[in-house]
Parts: structure tokens; C-alpha cells; sequence
């Protein structure tokens, strides 16, 4: 990702400018794509030389649903993040700057607040015996509690909480920049609120959406923490299967394998943005 | 021993930052020590890693959690900064034939009343544990006594704690809940052990970490299931009095000591399990931790209130475990183990 982004800012530039970046350049190539590279090369010479890996990989049942897991999940945390992200943005923007802020820096400190404590607060508050549960049975509105912990909804609740800001942020920039006065505009041209939202706003506001739902996306996929300990293992995900193989299994061969095939469909993913709206997004 | 250790990573970085590197630097001597971090790693420094400072002026760096991944990186690296490192047995075996490991200097460990079958070339005995049936009676009605009773839901109903990394235990408690003697339990007969373990699958909650199967007891989100007598153990200490045990065909759980290949101290590490293995190393790490020791001559020292919670004070019920087996055939279980966990 870094070469691509210096190929295309680098074009028009003086030399000595693309020689400050060399250390990061250097940084990134040594600690991070030399020993990815390494890891992934296992993929095709562990336990001998060929694409077996591969073969196994996807010609399994289990290991398909686990990419269709991944994929599911993702997809699900990334629309549910946007319904709830691009109403908070546009409230961010349209506040008076005072109440802005203070709703920002909640948002922030969320983000700040370590990610296993968040999660384990979710399971406290998910499980049969939860806060949830107790006050849904306490108002009589269930008889048993629900599942909600453990499975695909505790995960995609814990994710989708974690996401929303990087939905956020990103469609906040955007949506800040759009001129009430062209909503005033589309109101006085006759268009109903609905109408508005959907033939002006939300198109004016759509790089903000693509490029936060990308985001979202891409770090779903690769999620860990969260799906581990909210999730069960009946919706395992791709980087669960990745650390079960190297750490577990000791079988860095599948590892890697699996771990090229993550890495590709982000690089993909990632291409297809910069072709649609450009390396900024 | 504990899986995804990560988990417990605050508490073995506050142990490692705890101790000065400065001090460390000034003695001369020092070695690493890896294990999972937490209470116990806590209770390992203490037992261990304090008496070996005191009695050589060898100063011990915690460090951890084990990573057998990071452990196999380090020594194909040649860049091995672990001396010793806490493993879960049959990982033991498996490294050593991967060549991964240094032979242990029997000279300077002393065999005497080490359990043999954690004693080899290449690794002695850590602590030792046990898969135990535990309930939490605030949650559960009845008074189940056996595996089969963990398997019966329509008695007992509620969700059920299971270990969820490929590892001895479950199987074999699938197979004797299943009726399989415990001295016909190995070879595994996977097929019919898997076949069991269907019969509850929608009702399985794994837990990673020891931690997490407290939380799962102690909320009731899970009132029964198998977990590590010590983990019950502190519960109970702690006062969870609705806490309920069967040591009926408990399975052991080991945990051994390796040293790294290369690893860059390994005459100092090989005190540090001169001591470790020691009677009184042992016995004053069961006395803070409930796990049971893995040299028979610190039974005896060991705190007469924790007696009946140790694994030795139930032997007529001990399942006979084959870690020979485990490590042979791990590769072949773990893969079958985690696709049907998929499933």
C-alpha cells in the first residue's frame, strides 16, 4: 500500500523530496514486507513445494464457511455501522460547535479505551445473566433470555460498536463540507425531506461513505480480538483460523496460505477504491 | 496452559517492568522466563525465580506469554532470547522432535520423585492440573457425579464450559461419558468421540483462557462444564461457596519446562529448573496457585487445607492420559478438532 501511494504522490516531484521518505520506505520494506513476504512464501514450500496449501484451503468445506463467516460479518458490521454513522455525522455537522465537540470527544474516548475492556464489557452486559437479559425479563417483554453472546449477533454488536467511528469521522469531513444551503436550495426547488436526503445529500456525501465503509470493511476482515471472545466457534473467522495454524497447529504452511488469501482480497478491495475515487478516497 | 494468553499480556508486562532490567544488568547472570502470564506466572516468579536469585544472584526477567509460534520463529531465526519456557506437555514432545529444544543437564536437575512420565530428554514437569467436572448450584439443580452427567441435558440442563483449543481432555471425556473403560481409552477412537461431542454441540460454550471459564461459571452462562481444578480452586477460596466439584475420572492437564534451542543462558537455566523441580520450589507453587506439584516429595509440604483440592488426593480417579499419544498425533487432531468446531 505504501509503494502504491508513493508512486502515484511522487509523480511531479523533485528526487530529493522521495529521499525523505526512505527511512519510512526502508522501515517498512525490512519489518514488514520482508518477513510477510517470508511467511507467505511458506504458503507454497511447507511441508514440500507446491500449491497443496492452496488446494486444501479452498477445496474445504469448513475452511469456505469460514471465508463466508468472515465475509458475512463484515458486510453485516459494515451496513449496520453506516445506518448508525451516517446520522451521527450529519448531527455532528449541523450542531452548534460546542455540543459537536463534546459528542466527538466521547466518540474519540471510546476509541481510546482499551479494546479487550471494551469487550469484555459487552459479555458482561450480553451474557444469559446480563444487564440486558435481567431488565428484557425484569419488564416482562421475554420469558427466557436470549442468546446474545456467543455467536454471530455478540459479534456483530461488539464490531459494529467498535466501528462506528471510523465511519464517523470520515463521512463527518465530508458532509461538513457540503453547504446547508444547497439542502435549502433542494427544498425550495420542491423536494420533499426524504427526496433531499436521498438525490442530494447522500450523493454529495458519498466518497465520505465508500471511503469510511471500506475502512470498516477491510478491518473487519481481519478482525481478531472481538470475534474471539464474543463469537463462537460455529462463526469462526479468517484471522482466528490464521492464529489457530501458526500458533496452535504449528502449521505455517496453511497459515500463510490462508493469510495471502486475506491479504489479496484487501489489496483488491483497496485497488478497486483508488480506481473508483481516486488514492484519497 | 493457557491459550490466547494475550489476554493476560497487562499482567506479565507489569511482572516484567516490575522487575528492573538495571538490577538485572548489575548482577551479571540473568535468563527469561516465559509462561502465561497472570497469577500463576506470578506465583512462578515467586516460588521459583526469587530462591534462584537469592541463593546464585541470577536475576530472572518475566516475559511471556508462551507463543509456540514465536518460540519455533526465534530458533529457526537463531535468535533465541527465552531460556525457559512453561509449555503445555505434549507440546513438550512435539518441539523436541522438531528439534526445537536443548537437552536438560540431569546432572544438575535432580530426577528424584519427578513425575517420569513428564521427565525426558528435553523437558521436566512444570505443575501438573486436572479437567474437573465443577457446577455452580445457584444455576443447577441435582447433584451430577459423572462425564455422563455433562453430556445429559435433559437432566441438567444449560450450556457447558468446554476447553476450546485442541488439547487432551475432551475427547477423552467424550469417550468415557460415551462408556469407554479409562484404560481403553487410547488409541482415541476420534470417530465415536466426535459422534458424542455432536450430541451437545449447540450447547457448548468454549473458553480460552482460565479466566474466562471463571466468568462463565460464575454468571451461570454456563452452570457446568469442564475446567482447571485451580481456577475452581481460587473460586472457591474466594468464597464462591455455590461452587460444587466431581473428581470423578478427573483428566490431567501437565504443563512442562523446556529450554529453547540456543538459548542464550541455558547454564543458568538450568538451575532455574534445578529449583523449579525441587520439592520446595514445587510445594510452595501449589500452595500459592491449587495446581498440584509434579515431584511426589512435595506432596507432603503442601498446605493441609488445599489438600482436598489437589489432584493427588484423588488418584483411584485419575484418568490414565497418554501424552506420548497426544504428541504423535496432534497435527491430525487439531485439524479434525478445529474443522468440526467450524462446522
Amino acid at each position: 500500500m505504501a509503494l502504491l501511494t508513493l508512486s502515484r504522490s511522487s509523480v511531479g516531484l523533485p528526487g530529493r523530496n522521495l529521499l525523505l521518505t526512505l527511512p519510512a520506505l526502508l522501515l517498512v520494506v525490512f519489518f514488514f514486507l520482508l518477513p510477510v513476504a517470508i511467511l507467505l512464501s511458506r504458503s507454497v514450500t511447507e511441508p514440500t513445494l507446491g500449491l497443496h496449501n492452496y488446494v486444501e484451503l479452498l477445496g474445504s468445506p469448513t475452511y469456505l464457511k469460514i471465508f463466508y463467516n468472515t465475509f458475512l460479518v463484515s458486510s453485516l458490521v459494515t451496513i449496520i455501522s453506516l445506518l448508525i454513522g451516517f446520522p451521527v455525522a450529519w448531527a455532528l455537522a449541523i450542531m452548534p460547535r460546542g455540543l459537536s465537540s463534546v459528542v466527538f470527544a466521547i466518540l474519540l474516548l471510546s476509541m481510546w479505551t482499551n479494546l479487550l475492556a471494551r469487550t469484555y464489557a459487552w459479555m458482561v452486559l450480553l451474557q444469559r445473566t446480563g444487564v440486558i437479559n435481567k431488565t428484557l425479563m425484569g419488564l416482562g417483554i421475554i420469558d427466557q433470555p436470549l442468546q446474545l453472546v456467543n455467536n454471530l449477533v455478540g459479534v456483530t454488536i461488539g464490531m459494529t460498536y467498535i466501528m462506528v467511528p471510523f465511519i464517523v469521522i470520515p463521512l463527518h469531513g465530508v458532509i461538513r463540507k457540503i453547504d446547508p444551503a444547497i439542502l435549502q436550495a433542494a427544498a425550495l426547488c420542491g423536494a420533499s425531506r426524504w427526496q433531499a436526503l436521498r438525490m442530494v445529500l447522500i450523493p454529495l456525501a458519498r466518497p465520505g461513505i465508500f471511503s469510511g465503509a471500506l475502512m470498516v470493511f477491510v478491518m473487519s476482515l481481519g478482525y481478531f480480538v472481538t470475534p474471539a471472545l464474543l463469537g463462537g466457534t460455529a462463526n469462526m473467522m479468517l484471522a482466528e483460523l490464521i492464529a489457530q495454524f501458526v500458533q496452535s497447529l504449528l502449521n505455517w504452511g496453511m497459515g500463510g496460505a490462508a493469510a495471502l488469501v486475506l491479504l489479496s482480497v484487501t489489496m483488491a478491495l483497496y485497488i478497486l477504491q483508488v480506481r473508483l475515487f481516486g488514492a484519497k478516497g | 496452559m493457557e491459550r490466547r494468553s494475550f489476554l493476560k499480556l497487562g499482567g506479565s508486562l507489569l511482572a516484567t517492568t516490575a522487575l528492573s532490567p538495571v538490577a538485572a544488568l548489575a548482577a551479571g547472570e540473568s535468563l527469561t522466563f516465559v509462561a502465561w502470564g497472570g497469577t500463576t506466572q506470578e506465583a512462578q516468579y515467586a516460588a521459583w525465580a526469587v530462591p534462584l536469585t537469592e541463593a546464585t544472584g541470577i536475576t530472572v526477567v518475566n516475559d511471556g506469554p508462551t507463543d509456540y509460534g514465536k518460540l519455533r520463529a526465534m530458533v529457526e531465526s537463531g535468535n533465541v532470547t527465552w531460556d525457559v519456557v512453561d509449555v503445555e506437555a505434549n507440546f513438550a514432545f512435539r518441539l523436541a522432535k522438531e528439534g526445537l529444544l536443548e537437552p536438560i543437564d540431569f546432572t544438575v536437575v535432580n530426577k528424584e520423585g519427578l513425575d517420569e512420565r513428564l521427565t525426558f530428554d528435553y523437558g521436566v514437569g512444570s505443575f501438573m492440573s486436572s479437567f474437573i467436572m465443577a457446577w455452580n448450584r445457584d444455576f443447577l439443580a441435582g447433584e451430577p457425579k459423572t462425564w455422563v452427567d455433562l453430556f445429559d441435558t435433559a437432566t441438567y440442563p444449560g450450556k457447558r464450559a468446554f476447553y476450546k483449543w485442541a488439547c487432551f481432555g475432551a475427547l477423552e471425556i467424550a469417550l468415557l461419558a460415551d462408556g469407554v473403560a479409562p484404560d481403553a481409552l487410547y488409541p482415541l477412537d476420534l470417530d465415536r468421540a466426535f459422534a458424542k461431542l455432536d450430541t451437545i454441540k449447540s450447547d457448548i460454550i468454549w473458553w480460552d483462557t482460565g479466566a474466562q471459564s471463571q466468568q462463565l461459571l460464575a454468571s451461570g452462562e454456563a452452570p457446568i462444564g469442564m475446567f482447571w481444578n485451580g481456577r475452581i480452586y481460587s473460586m472457591i477460596k474466594d468464597g464462591m461457596e455455590s461452587l460444587a466439584i466431581s473428581w470423578e475420572q478427573h483428566v490431567p492437564g501437565p504443563d512442562m519446562l523446556v529450554i529453547p534451542k540456543g538459548a542464550p543462558n541455558k547454564e543458568a537455566a538450568m538451575k532455574f529448573l534445578a529449583i523449579a523441580t525441587s520439592p520446595e520450589g514445587q510445594a510452595n507453587f501449589s500452595n500459592a496457585s491449587a495446581f498440584a506439584p509434579i515431584n511426589s516429595k512435595a506432596n507432603a509440604l503442601i498446605d493441609p487445607a488445599m489438600q482436598p483440592y489437589m489432584p493427588f488426593a484423588h488418584p483411584e480417579q485419575e484418568v490414565p492420559l497418554d501424552i506420548q499419544y497426544w504428541a504423535e498425533n496432534i497435527d491430525e487432531i487439531g485439524k479434525r478438532w478445529y474443522a468440526w468446531q467450524a462446522g
